[in-house]
């Protein structure tokens, strides 16, 4: 009846429960030494069984990951064409070109605008005929009819952002019209976005499958060692003890596994690359694909182990409610 | 040091195992429990290991009222017990030594601390020898002194024995309850269920009779 956590029936017992903090904290340790060597033993013994298992969670951890890395890349170009994204104004066709020079100024000063470069009807006339190797026919024209223009970065390439500040120019004094060409910028935002989701929906449903996985495994054993769970329960063991090895042995399914996905990944990367680095030469284009970095190896090997834990974990817990000592 | 304060217990809701259970074991006391198979020995048992909950009355180890230990300090308190069952309830995968240490890597005891205790264990029911065998090279005598000595090894206060002689002959019988009563001599409260009358006869101990769940004699064999 005392508030006591521990009641203890004698002075003996007493002692033998009020051990130096510090030797508990020992003993504790001891055993997770001891599970952590004796569930790795375990996997060891049954090794085609724990490879199958290791192999089950490689195979699902690797389209995830392929596909994470195929949409990093694809954001960095993503990012490059967005750098790419500016918006032209056109001067109307009387502004003199000191005049261009000062709405240059004026527009370079506006708050949503990174740069500008001003083209003069005469610089774009010649840009126009390089362009279109058109000399003879444009020299004999005896007035230039092409308008100065202002090449306009935003700082924000948000298609947005980029509206906003597009009618914003358009008010200036001695400019005719702003174009702005979003629709690719739009399309391919939306394309990343679509990846996006893809790759979080593969990743959640895959990272439930190797959960399942070790689960299922995780179960199997319990279940073998059911008899010596329900002698350990019954003279004292803590659920924190019955789990344990079960949670090492989770983990280093998760472990194998991800440094199996790990060889995969870098294998089939090997194996690409040369078709990749040819085609992309064909454009005209150089782009090699990317591969995980050492921060990237540690997510990826990390995440499987921590998958593998949590696997255990919860199957261990389901069983351990329905193990109960008779 | 074991006080049962009108005990019920029912299950289902239907079957009553236990009924209106009252008695007391002093500190030290040697206590047989007997009476035909289904007559609650076990279940009695088991409300002391707090394998269960009474669902009317209390029953009080050392005092406290176990029933209202968390789940969480439950195992603590099954530390303080040492328990013999009648299949001894061995672990086949490993040696008789860590068999008998099994309570005492479940508290994390230094491993030289544990093996001082283990022997003197395994000396006091006579199997030191055969520490490195498995329990299955082991007869069934011998397999229920290898129980016993995990169940003393803790040094418990309290050892409770369910059927500890059931498949044995009445030779080695004697010889288990023998060594119950040495463990006893040295202050142990011991609690044995036990439907081995003749045996018990002899051992001049207090003995609770229970019949279909009720205790019908409380005596001391002359």
């Amino acid at each position: 009846m005392s508030p006591r956590p521990t009641p203890s029936p004698t002075p003996r017992g007493a002692r033998t429960h009020r051990r130096q903090p510090r030797s508990r904290l020992r003993g504790w340790a001891r055993h997770h030494r001891l599970m952590c060597q004796d569930s790795a033993w375990r996997l060891f013994r049954a090794p085609v069984g724990s490879l199958l298992t290791m192999l089950a969670i490689a195979i699902a951890l690797v389209l995830p990951a392929a596909l994470w890395l195929t949409l990093d890349s694809a954001q960095l170009l993503d990012a490059e064409l967005e750098e790419s994204a500016t918006l032209t104004v056109y001067l109307a066709a009387q502004v003199e070109e000191a005049q261009a020079v000062r709405i240059d100024e004026a527009l370079a000063a506006h708050e949503g605008v990174a740069n500008t470069r001003l083209i003069t009807a005469a610089e774009g006339m010649a840009e126009f005929q390089q362009a279109l190797g058109l000399t003879d026919a444009l020299g004999s024209l005896d007035t230039n009819p092409l308008p100065a223009s202002i090449v306009v970065t935003p700082r924000e390439p948000e298609p947005q952002a980029m509206r906003v500040l597009g009618e914003s120019l358009e008010q200036v004094n001695g400019v005719d019209e702003v174009r702005l060409d979003l629709a690719w910028v739009e399309r391919l935002r939306h394309l990343g976005e679509l990846g996006r989701r893809v790759a979080l929906a593969l990743g959640v449903l895959f990272g439930g499958g190797v959960l399942l996985v070790v689960g299922n495994t995780i179960r199997l054993a319990v279940e073998s060692r059911r008899q010596e769970i329900e002698v350990v329960t019954l003279i004292g063991a803590t659920h924190a003890f019955v789990r344990r090895p079960f949670l090492y042995s989770g983990a280093w399914y998760g472990l194998g596994g991800g440094l199996i996905a790990w060889g995969l990944l870098a294998l089939g990367g090997e194996w690409l690359a040369a078709p990749v680095a040819t085609l992309a030469a064909s454009y005209g284009a150089s782009f090699s694909l990317p591969h995980l970095g050492p921060g990237g190896s540690a997510i990826l090997v990390g995440c499987s182990i921590l998958l593998g834990w949590l696997g255990a974990w919860i199957a261990v817990s389901r069983h351990l409610a329905s193990i109960r000592p008779r | 040091m074991i006080d049962f304060e009108h005990v019920g217990k029912r299950y289902g809701g239907r079957f009553e195992a236990l009924a209106n259970i009252d008695f007391r074991v002093r500190r030290g006391e040697m206590v047989f429990l007997t009476g035909h198979s289904g007559a609650g020995k076990s279940s009695l048992l088991r409300l002391i290991m707090r394998l269960e909950r009474p669902s009317r009355g209390r029953v009080l180890v050392a005092g406290h009222d176990i029933a209202r230990l968390h789940a969480s300090q439950v195992p603590f308190y099954r530390r303080q017990i040492g328990v013999v069952f009648q299949d001894h309830q061995l672990l086949f995968d490993r040696s008789i030594y860590h068999n008998v240490a099994l309570p005492l890597d479940i508290q994390g005891v230094e491993p030289r601390e544990a093996a001082r205790r283990v022997r003197a264990a395994l000396d006091k029911v006579g199997l030191l020898h055969r520490e490195k065998a498995l329990p299955i090279e082991l007869s069934g005598g011998e397999q229920q002194r290898v129980g016993i000595a995990r169940a003393v090894v803790n040094k418990p206060s309290l050892l409770l024995a369910d059927e500890p002689t059931g498949n044995l002959d009445p030779q080695l019988s004697a010889d288990i309850m023998t060594l119950f009563e040495d463990f006893n001599r040295i202050g142990t409260t011991v609690m044995i269920a036990s439907h081995d009358l003749a045996l018990i006869a002899r051992l001049h101990h207090r003995i609770l009779r229970l019949r279909d769940g009720r205790l019908v004699a409380d005596e001391v064999a002359a």
